[in-house]
């Protein structure tokens, strides 16, 4: 039997993934929430003046940044319920292991945006009689945060991707839903299509909104 | 009004500062001068501690610096400092680079903080650039709102790190005028300087400080028409031969 491309499979199938896109954005969203607050956390630990909150922080990164997610995601969701004695909700465990796992790469993203503002704007925050926690609120986390957005967006594609992963542990995200329709018919190449054009559209769609949300930001400073 | 006793700093085996001993009355001028890597910066960095001292002395309005118990950021903020390299915040409008401090450290209201920037901003004489972004300014224009931002917070002396290296030399006269009327106007000022100028025209006192020692301080007619150590005769010659 020759192989058929069916261009209209490939239009029908997309409303059947709406509901594993649904999760996908969700786990999304969720995860990447969660992984920005572990992050900056994570990120302002590494530069603290305690020495154990700067380990801490820095076992963490290195634990997250050495491992594969897979690996991650099958421990949380399949290990870490045997030794607690309690089933983790496959949902809850994908958005975990998303914030946990992008909390990692946000913490360098953070560390690195917080160190690249000069010196002078912290010894100028300081001469004026701030506190450290205000002359980092008011003077360098608003710089740092701009300097933030492009290798945050590139964060946020690599995790919308990443939640793929999560159908290992059965979540009925994106990639799952494309799986179980394939299943009833067989139309693996206009299927997985459909699947990867969703995401395209996705990542598309947080560049763009990163780009603009970039350029305001540059408006406010320079008017 | 401020109080140096034997500071020592030492960064590393590097020993910039040998024991400088500088008191400064209310309402004094003191320029300090000096060649590059002479410590002179850092004896102004240490007053407010934005330089940790390794050992000595030093009293700020009747409280003691070192002392952990003393609240820094209380004495920083009676104590302005001026960078070279201006150091505006860039993503605030001028405006609101004046109004930070009197906001968030002394609990001023938004509206009579930004009345007082205003004033402080005409003071130096910018008033109409109240809502420009420091990038929209001049480096001599960036420096008067730098000194319109310490001036918000009245504080009882103002500490000036090389104010006009950074700024191209046609921009050098409207600060330094700044400065001029504030020492009129009797404000505390340590100048760290290279413009002997103004030195000799604004200064009560002029101190030499060179590897980590003041050499010769006094007077701006005496210091520079009679210079008595080698090293200070050897440094103004430089100078003046340049002018």
């Amino acid at each position: 039997m020759a192989f058929q491309f069916e261009p209209s499979v490939v239009i029908d199938t997309i409303p059947l993934l709406m509901r594993g896109l649904k999760l996908t954005i969700l786990i999304t969203v969720g995860g990447l929430f969660f992984g920005f607050l572990l992050g900056a956390l994570a990120g302002l630990m590494k530069i603290s003046r305690s020495f154990i909150a700067r380990k801490t922080a820095g076992i963490y990164i290195e634990c997250i940044r050495g491992t594969p997610m897979l690996v991650q995601a099958m421990f949380l969701y399949f290990g870490v319920p045997m030794a607690i004695g309690m089933r983790i909700h496959p949902l809850v465990a994908g958005i975990i292991v998303i914030a946990v796992n992008s909390g990692a790469y946000i913490a360098e993203i953070v560390r690195g945006a917080i160190q690249s503002i000069n010196v002078g704007q912290t010894e100028a925050g300081r001469s004026i009689g701030l506190t450290r926690f205000q002359t980092m609120r008011y003077v360098i986390w608003p710089q740092a945060f701009k300097r933030m957005i492009p290798p945050l967006g590139n964060q946020f594609i690599i995790s919308l991707k990443d939640t793929s992963l999560l159908m290992v542990i059965g979540v009925g995200e994106l990639l799952r839903t494309g799986q179980e329709i394939v299943a009833v018919n067989f139309r693996a190449f206009e299927v997985y299509l459909a699947v990867a054009i969703v995401y395209l559209a996705m990542t598309l769609s947080i560049a763009k909104g990163l780009r603009i949300l970039e350029h305001r930001l540059h408006m406010r400073t320079q008017r | 009004m401020i109080r140096i006793e034997n500071l020592h700093k030492r960064f590393g085996a590097l020993e910039v500062l040998k024991g400088v001993d500088l008191h400064v009355k209310p309402g004094e001028v003191v320029c300090i001068i000096g060649p590059s890597g002479s410590g002179k910066s850092t004896v102004l960095r240490c007053i407010n501690r934005l330089e940790e001292p390794t050992s000595g002395k030093i009293v700020v309005d009747g409280h003691d610096v070192m002392d952990p118990a003393t609240n820094i950021n209380a004495i920083r903020s009676e104590t302005g400092m001026v960078f070279q390299q201006f150091n505006l915040f860039p993503h605030m409008s001028v405006l609101d680079n004046v109004t930070l401090g009197p906001i968030k450290v002394r609990g001023v209201k938004r509206a009579e903080a930004e009345t007082l920037g205003r004033e402080l901003l005409a003071k130096v004489g910018l008033a109409d650039k109240a809502p420009k972004f420091p990038d929209q300014l001049s480096g001599g224009q960036k420096q008067r709102v730098a000194i319109a931002r310490s001036l918000a917070l009245k504080p009882k002396a103002i500490l000036f790190d090389e104010p006009t290296s950074a700024l191209d030399p046609e921009l050098v006269g409207e600060v330094l005028e700044v400065m001029k009327r504030l020492a009129r106007e009797g404000m505390t000022m340590v100048v760290v300087t290279h413009e002997m100028g103004f030195a000799k025209e604004v200064a009560d006192r002029v101190i030499f400080i060179d590897q980590g020692r003041i050499q010769e301080e006094g007077p701006p007619r005496e210091f520079f028409s009679n210079p008595k150590h080698p090293r200070l005769r050897d440094f103004l010659g430089k100078v003046f031969s340049h002018e």
